[in-house]
């Protein structure tokens, strides 16, 4: 396979007809490269989750092309589905049979033969952790083991393309980190995946590269570093004794502007980034000044997030450090009004 | 004003009676509005008994040749219909007012009633009081309908109003059972489970076809059955002179039934309140 | 964790169609083994009719020399148990509509078709518990079955036509409309299409303008061919309009529910 597993080119889609019709994907230009995780993000409504559909053939595109797994989504969309394995959003099992019932269904659905299929679903429910609730009825599941079956059901077949619709929504914070290391897993045996989260640290933690939707349109792509180095300088804390704040704020200046942290500390949003943490800490010295405590924070997704679209998901900043998105309220709310 | 409805003493007094009767009256206001606002609720209630008693007239027609038939019972099936057509139609509706009153409880609107310096027993005669309202307005429609349609009352303007008052009378007792149902459970779903019941029961009684003909245990089913006396009483208006047991069917066993309801209503509010 | 690279996999091949119709009757059936509630009232339901219709109505019918009223209605109520049965079959799908089950087996490199078949065999499954119970009842009650084992043949064929014409019909209903409200309109259309027939009583019964409709209603014809082993022989002269009348709404159905998966699938 040459040709990257998911490419999108102007795809679109809109609901309704004439006057009234809604613009729910306008023109998404995307490319997941070979072995990526591709965190997929955006506010509600902005077209994450009609996008995942066009891509899994569930929605016909109104305009535009898709191919997964180098196939095109609507003339080839078998072979797309072959292809392809989907954690949907909410986990959409039922819950009156058992995990081992949908196990052999989805088998089934997919064409494995009976001995395959049951050799799979014993492989898959060792995997996830689930051989010993295997029997039971998933409405006893808790949100974690449905996610974990969830997953499995998806890789029955053993896609080479996996799509997770927010894997981890809801899930406590031991859940969810078994289910990224789980994702983590299946990439580097190669699998590419394609994230949509409303998580930024998830995105963060396990996305190669994000796309951020907003109004139908992919408004920033990349990898999360280049797009936070994008937002601006990290931010530089140190606290000195109390007596030499006023020669320690003047040196920090020089680096450049001082950004308010917390009592007691200084802060100041390095310029030329991290590297010159080290010339701070020289030029601090030189003057004689002792350094107490420092801290060096990277701008975050969120604030990526937040300058692309106006918005902070609900939760970010309780997955965030809190002194960063206190930082800012006053910039956040004048992006918004920019927009 | 904190009237205990269970308290005979204050019930009589006459202030509390005057506030009792005004809050009633505004309370029968609302429902009746609430009711005559919903009009695909209402349509069921309005749609099925004229086609089951349109059915009825052109499947049994014949019957009409039937010599006990035509002496004792009625002058044509359309005639024979019209009862039983009302009666469905009562009932309907008020098992339908009722799962309102259980949607009212569920989702806390009655809480806020009861919060109010409203009488408890008003509360629950209003609703009363607008069934009958309704099944008044339902009677009268019907009626208009089948006398265009070719039916004859037989037993004249008397009659007419026979049919109307055992109407709003039957309202008055299915909607306080079915209101005592809803205060008890507090679930639409339970009063809309109830629903088969009194259509089995409507089955299982002359509202459909004459008790006459019925053979073995349905016989003495239908028999027993207090909804065949009531659906009879109303036929005797339609087809016979007028006379005193027509009355006593149509009216007087709703109206027992009616009091036996009311009282198990009332029992339910206030073991609703007791627990709350 | 085995070692996997893209081009070791092996891509399944895409499903074999009557194994995903067998083990989705297998689902529906299971469910309504786990959740009976359900699928109660679509057993009481026809059986208290027969009941009703038999106690109430009877003398209408004996009175026109059938022997015994259940002969009349056991037919008749046996196919409304079916097609009532065959609603589940639309519930179950606006569930898993809305639970999202359903956008699994549409991902499923499986054919359409077999989806809308599926459902229809399903509700073919369902609709044996009703039939046969509505049959024994009408055993036990007296009825007559002059035309022998036929006439049991007759009246499942019927119901069971009648079932899947239901779920065709609610099938595309619901794939069109997406919500509850498809099940409401089917349990109309059938209950109107079933009164306005000779439901109640023969057409030489009747008078007027429900005579000139149930004369053109092809439930008339099916309920001929479905009671004709209760009243007398089973004969080619009253089963050919019936067995027409099944085929055209069958067909018509089919399509009903196939294009609607098709409209779905936008």
């Amino acid at each position: 396979m040459t040709q990257a597993p998911i490419i999108a080119t102007g795809l679109s889609r809109s609901f309704g007809t004439g006057d009234d019709a809604i613009k729910a994907v306008d023109g998404v230009d995307l490319e997941v490269q070979q072995g990526e995780i591709f965190g997929f993000l955006g506010p509600n409504g902005a077209g994450k989750s009609t996008t995942v559909r066009m891509l899994t053939t569930l929605l016909k595109p109104s305009a535009g092309t898709a191919f997964v797994a180098g196939y095109d989504v609507v003339k080839d969309a078998d072979k797309v589905r072959r292809s392809i394995g989907v954690a949907l959003q909410d986990a959409a099992i039922d819950p009156l049979m058992t995990g081992r019932e949908l196990l052999t269904l989805q088998a089934v659905l997919y064409g494995l033969s009976k001995v395959a299929g049951k050799n799979r679903g014993e492989e898959l429910l060792e995997r996830v952790g689930l051989t010993a609730a295997a029997d039971r009825r998933v409405g006893t599941y808790s949100g974690g083991m449905r996610r974990r079956l969830d997953l499995a059901l998806s890789l029955v077949h053993e896609p080479t393309v996996l799509f997770l619709d927010e894997p981890t929504t809801g899930l406590d914070p031991m859940s969810r980190l078994t289910l990224w290391e789980e994702v983590k897993r299946l990439n580097a045996g190669g699998t590419t995946v394609l994230l949509t989260t409303q998580y930024l640290e998830e995105a963060d933690q396990l996305a190669d590269r994000i796309a951020i939707i907003d109004h139908g349109h992919i408004v920033r792509q990349g990898a999360p570093r280049e797009l936070k180095a994008l937002v601006g300088s990290p931010t530089l804390s140190i606290s000195v004794a109390s007596s030499e704040t006023d020669e320690a704020r003047s040196i920090l200046a020089r680096f450049g502007d001082l950004r308010p942290t917390s009592e007691g500390t200084l802060g100041v949003g390095l310029a030329r980034g991290a590297e010159d943490v080290a010339a701070v800490i020289r030029a601090l010295d030189e003057a004689g000044l002792k350094v107490r405590h420092l801290e060096l924070d990277e701008p975050s997704l969120d604030d990526v997030f937040a300058e692309a679209t106006g918005y902070r998901l609900e939760g970010a900043d309780a997955a965030n450090k809190p002194t960063e998105s206190e930082a800012a309220p006053e910039e956040k709310k004048s992006r918004r009004g920019r927009k | 004003m904190s009237v205990s409805i269970a308290d005979p003493k204050m019930m009589a007094s006459s202030s509390s009676t005057r506030s009792l009767l005004r809050h009633t009256f505004v309370l029968t206001r609302r429902s009746v509005i609430g009711r005559l606002r919903q009009p695909a609720v209402l349509a069921p209630a309005f749609i099925f008994p004229l086609f089951f008693a349109a059915l009825g007239s052109a499947s049994f027609n014949r019957l009409a040749s039937d010599p006990y038939f035509t002496a004792n019972i009625a002058t044509s099936f359309l005639n024979y219909a019209v009862a039983g057509a009302v009666l469905q139609g009562v009932l309907f509706g008020s098992t339908s007012a009722a799962g309102d009153l259980a949607t009212d409880i569920e989702q806390g609107f009655f809480e806020r009633l009861l919060a109010s310096p409203i009488s408890r027993t008003a509360i629950v005669l209003g609703r009363l009081a607008a069934s009958m309202v309704v099944a008044v307005v339902q009677v009268v429609i019907f009626m208009a309908i089948f006398l265009v349609a070719g039916a004859r009352i037989e037993s004249g303007p008397i009659g007419f109003i026979g049919l109307i008052g055992g109407g709003a009378l039957l309202a008055l007792a299915m909607s306080a059972m079915m209101a005592g149902l809803a205060i008890k459970s507090g679930s639409p779903e339970v009063v809309q489970g109830a629903f088969p019941l009194v259509f089995v029961l409507m089955f299982l009684s002359s509202a459909f076809f004459p008790r006459h003909y019925m053979k073995g245990w349905y016989r003495t089913v239908a028999d027993w059955n207090p909804l065949s006396h009531i659906v009879e009483g109303m036929q005797g208006f339609m087809n016979h002179e007028l006379s005193a047991s027509q009355f006593a069917k149509s009216w007087l066993i709703p109206f027992v039934l009616a009091n036996i309801g009311i009282a198990f209503a009332l029992r339910a509010l206030n073991n609703r309140l007791a627990a709350s | 964790m085995t070692e996997q690279t893209v081009n070791t996999r092996t891509i399944s091949d895409g499903a074999r169609p009557f194994e995903v119709v067998a083990i989705l009757v297998k689902r529906s059936m299971m469910r309504v083994r786990r959740m009976p509630s359900a699928f109660i009232p679509s057993l009481v339901m026809p059986v208290f009719q027969l009941i009703a219709f038999s106690g109430a109505f009877g003398f209408a019918v004996t009175s026109l020399g059938i022997k015994n009223a259940l002969d009349w209605y056991v037919p008749l109520n046996a196919m409304q148990g079916a097609s009532f049965g065959a609603l589940g079959v639309s519930f179950g799908l606006i569930n898993d509509m809305q639970t999202g089950f359903f956008d699994r087996i549409l991902m499923a490199p499986t054919p359409r078709w077999v989806t809308v078949v599926s459902s229809l065999a399903a509700a073919v499954v369902r609709c044996v518990v009703p039939i046969t119970f509505v049959v024994i009842v009408g055993y036990i009650g007296g009825m007559n079955t002059p035309g022998g084992f036929m006439a049991i043949v007759c009246v499942a064929i019927a119901s069971i036509a009648i079932a899947v014409v239901a779920a065709g019909f609610a099938l595309g209903l619901t794939f069109r409309m997406r919500n509850l409200g498809a099940a409401t309109l089917t349990q109309f259309a059938i209950f109107f299409t079933i009164f306005l027939s000779t439901s109640q009583v023969p057409l030489s019964a009747m008078s007027g303008w429900l005579r000139g409709v149930a004369r053109i209603n092809p439930m008339t014809n099916i309920l001929r061919f479905a009671r004709q082993g209760f009243l007398g022989d089973v004969t080619w002269e009253q089963s050919w309009g019936g067995i027409i009348a099944m085929a055209v709404l069958l067909i018509l159905t089919f399509i009903f529910a196939m294009t609607g998966i098709k409209k779905f699938d936008q």
